[in-house]
């Protein structure tokens, strides 16, 4: 693959980072913010984001093309997947689109740029100003592009320099990304550094953390454990852990005429991104008595997966990751033998698709890569008072097939129990550009306010 | 029916115990056919859990006809089911797998005649690595603590060889069950060996080095172990010490016993399973640097090792990694083909393990950051 040596990412593998280079690459960004960033507007960088999207949405274009001609080897997604996930995130970057999310995380599209007053019922005589980190550095963890994506938009938005740290061998599409971007504008490319080293190399990570305010992370407790110890006092950090979800669907949906529909949407959530995010359910809960009952859900989603992999084939695997299907669906298949309660449907002659049906409300752990258990329940109730011990306070998406009356209080009760996102099944791994990630604003948890405090209010602006 | 099985086991004693799996060095591979195939006959009849398996597959004596078609039945299948033909009322013994706080134990029960089988079994595969010389440390507990430790049980077979003064287990259980050693007591046992010049054979787990090792480090202790003198080291750490890469382990047991590095060898076995493997640098004579040494696993002639691809569940190529799977015939009473959860590459008639499967956790948000590829 033919790309400038614009970032450290694209140094040559045998080329080895060292901490004076990080901090030279820190500072360097720091300045090119001052003259490059810290001028531009919300709505022109808005401007830019788009532009850089509508690009990746054509099928000509050149950093579209390298990553589903490349993407394959180097992310183990197949390209119909990765054309997916990127077609359904990048449609999301719309100028409206955008105005609700500084709506959403500061009342107003310009208090990015200005002191704004207040939109509500207060009346005291004040406005205020938000302000992004002058440096931003994000931890990134895995294959999955859509969160580093977001990260640098939402830097970007704000004007913040930003170091993304890859994890080894995953910088393929953040490289990708930030090309594409210095593209469009090479200014603002030129605030944006990429980088790639296994995590926990002390000396690059602390020459790293010396040069910024802010540090947000993606990984486990433990990672998240281990960068928030490498921070000096008085550096903002904000870890995202492990989250996990699932699949819910009650009886009213499952009816002949309802019924192609849900299990096309099931399909969708857990192909997605080969069922590999925080947002892919492990598990579809499905309510028992519906006109199709939950062991015949099982086997059409079965047949559903098997017709799909046709169209938008599973990516390769390692053998530890083929090993660990392999492995559950030898034990289910021994279990299935022997209890009328568990069966198993299964790709032949592969590891491309699995569907476990079992009756067990508790929680399971999938080994993902579209290794999907089907559980039946009386209601949801059960669920929430048997099924969810091991993953309380980890639920991050429940993506529900119902009716609309009923979806609206499954949410009520769902939200009680620390549920962050609901969402129709079918647009789990699809949130939109408004989401709050974890349950925490995409924005506000970032900025720094001014407060500006007049004698009277028409002094506003 | 049943004793049928008996009388099998006592047949398939004699050949092991006659040395008949071999002739001039080849091993027999139509007799082990043959006997896998009567073996899978008998199963299927005796041990229905093994039988309704087998059925749900669409596979039975009738369909089947050479031994790599046996159905396996996975390891963790003994934590779930009884995979046994001996009758609840005739158990008198059970094995269990050390499994982490919370999981699920297998079981793999046993009465006198398959305790026989494993017995002979074991034996006949240790002598040609290890003999009978000299005297015999067990860095485990005795199986008085640990009766349901199927290596200790191995390791206690093999002490009964010996005169009692001559072999003897040098660990205990501790607080919350923990294996530790009579370190007082071992030293005395290395020091003794040490100034005789009759060879020593010590037998124990990684983590059991590792506190041997430690204290050693912590006292300045080197012992010089008579020319002869042997390590059996296996099994896993099971987060009771601190974890150390292979290499590093028994380059640091040379050093501080006075062994070459060919005198260690690793074993690999498992409750479900009545035979063993072990690794082949302690005959090869050559390397001694660690890094030289290949460690590739053999196991015993009456067992057959297949590295099967994870992905379409057929035998790998030379050189290939997938999940180890084995056919043991001295497995007469529960099921000759285990599949294991570990990964290993194909080499030869023997493989190099990998180690254990990686547990199913969530990719993507949930990765130790850089751990992704390695």
């Amino acid at each position: 693959m033919d790309l400038p040596n614009f970032f450290l990412a694209d140094l040559p593998p045998e080329a080895s980072l060292t901490p004076h280079l990080i901090t030279e690459a820190c500072q360097a960004l720091k300045q090119n913010r001052e003259r490059f960033l810290l001028s531009r507007s919300t709505a022109d960088m808005v401007k830019v984001l788009c532009e850089v999207a509508e690009g990746w949405l054509q099928p000509e274009n050149r950093f579209r093309r390298l990553a589903l001609e490349f993407g394959p080897a180097e992310t183990g997604f197949s390209a119909p997947v990765l054309a997916r996930g990127l077609d359904d995130f990048f449609r999301q970057f719309t100028p409206e689109n955008f105005n609700a999310l500084l709506e959403q995380e500061f009342g107003h599209v310009h208090r990015l740029d200005n002191f704004v007053g207040p939109t509500g019922a207060e009346t005291a005589p004040r406005t205020a100003l938000a302000i992004g980190p002058a440096f931003l550095v994000h931890i990134a963890a895995g294959n999955l592009p859509n969160p580093t994506f977001m990260s640098i938009t939402l830097g970007l938005l704000m004007r913040s320099a930003q170091l993304v740290k890859c994890a080894s061998g995953a910088a393929f599409l953040p490289r990708l990304f930030a090309h594409s971007l210095y593209e469009v504008d090479r200014k603002l490319g030129a605030c944006l550094e990429i980088a790639e080293w296994r995590g926990g190399n002390h000396f690059l990570e602390q020459a790293l953390y010396a040069e910024t305010h802010c540090v947000t992370a993606t990984g486990n407790d433990e990672t998240l454990a281990a960068v928030r110890a490498q921070l000096p006092a008085g550096v903002r950090f904000l870890g995202y852990g492990q989250r996990v979800s699932f699949g819910l669907v009650t009886r009213e949906v499952l009816r002949d005429e309802s019924i192609a529909d849900v299990i096309s949407r099931a399909a969708d959530d857990v192909i997605a991104w080969d069922q590999n995010g925080c947002l892919s359910p492990h598990v579809i809960y499905v309510e028992e008595r519906g006109l199709v009952e939950s062991d015949k859900f099982a086997e059409l989603l079965s047949v559903e997966l098997a017709r799909r992999e046709a169209e938008a084939p599973r990516g390769r695997l390692t053998p530890t990751e083929a090993a660990a299907i392999a492995t559950r669906r030898a034990l289910h298949e021994t279990l299935a033998a022997h209890r009328a309660d568990v069966k198993i449907w299964q790709s032949p002659g592969s590891t491309a698709w699995t569907v476990v049906f079992e009756h067990d409300v508790r929680f399971q752990y999938s080994c993902l890569n579209r290794y999907i258990f089907v559980k039946p329940i009386p209601d949801l109730e059960i669920v929430l008072q048997q099924g969810l011990d091991a993953v309380q306070g980890k639920i991050s998406t429940v993506g529900i097939a119902a009716w609309p009356d009923k979806t609206r209080e499954l949410a009520r009760i769902l939200a009680r129990h620390g549920v962050t996102r609901i969402c129709p099944l079918g647009r789990m791994q699809n949130p939109p550009l408004t989401w709050r990630h974890d349950g925490r604003p995409a924005l506000a948890d970032l900025v720094t306010w001014t407060d500006f405090e007049t004698e009277t209010t028409n002094e506003h602006q | 029916m049943y004793s049928e099985l008996i009388a099998f086991a006592a047949r398939l004693r004699d050949l092991i115990h006659t040395h008949r799996f071999f002739r001039a060095g080849e091993v027999l591979d139509d007799q082990f056919d043959a006997l896998a195939l009567e073996l899978f006959t008998l199963q299927f009849q005796n041990n229905p859990v093994y039988g309704k398996i087998c059925a749900a597959r669409g596979l039975t004596p009738e369909t089947i006809r050479h031994w790599s078609d046996i159905p396996a039945v996975p390891t963790a299948a003994f934590k779930e089911l009884d995979l046994t033909s001996i009758p609840a009322s005739e158990r008198t013994a059970v094995f269990h797998s050390s499994g982490t706080t919370g999981q699920k134990n297998s079981r793999h029960f046993h009465h006198a005649a398959s305790l026989a089988v494993y017995e002979t079994s074991l034996l006949k595969w240790f002598e040609p690595h290890f003999g009978f010389a000299g005297s015999l440390l067990a860095l485990t507990p005795p199986p008085a603590q640990v009766p349901h430790s199927s290596l200790v049980h191995m390791f206690d077979c093999i002490r009964q060889q010996y005169p009692p003064d001559l072999a003897q287990f040098y660990g205990h259980l501790g607080a919350e069950a923990a294996w530790e050693l009579d370190l007082a007591r071992l030293l005395l046992a290395l020091t003794a060996a040490t100034q005789s010049l009759q060879p020593v054979i010590l037998l124990g787990t990684a983590f059991s080095f590792v506190h041997l090792l430690d204290e050693l480090a912590a006292q300045n202790l080197r012992f010089q172990l008579p020319p002869g003198s042997r390590v059996m080291e296996t099994g896993g750490y099971k987060n009771r010490s601190r974890t150390l890469p292979k290499a590093e382990l028994h380059a640091l047991i040379a050093d501080r016993l006075g062994l070459p590095l060919t005198a260690i060898a690793c074993e690999y076995g498992m409750s479900e399973l009545s035979s063993q493997a072990y690794d082949s640098a302690l005959s090869s004579g050559s390397g001694s640097i660690a890094a030289a040494i290949q460690r590739h696993f053999q196991f015993s002639p009456w067992s057959r090792v297949q590295i099967i691809s994870p992905e379409t569940g057929r035998e790998v190529e030379e050189g290939e990694t997938g999940l180890i799977r084995i056919f043991d015939l001295a497995n007469v009473f529960s099921v000759a083909s285990v599949q294991t959860e570990d990964l290993g590459i194909r080499r030869g008639e023997g493989f190099e393990l990998l180690g254990r499967a990686a547990a199913a956790e969530p990719r993507g948000c949930s990765l130790n950051v850089g751990e992704l590829k390695p």
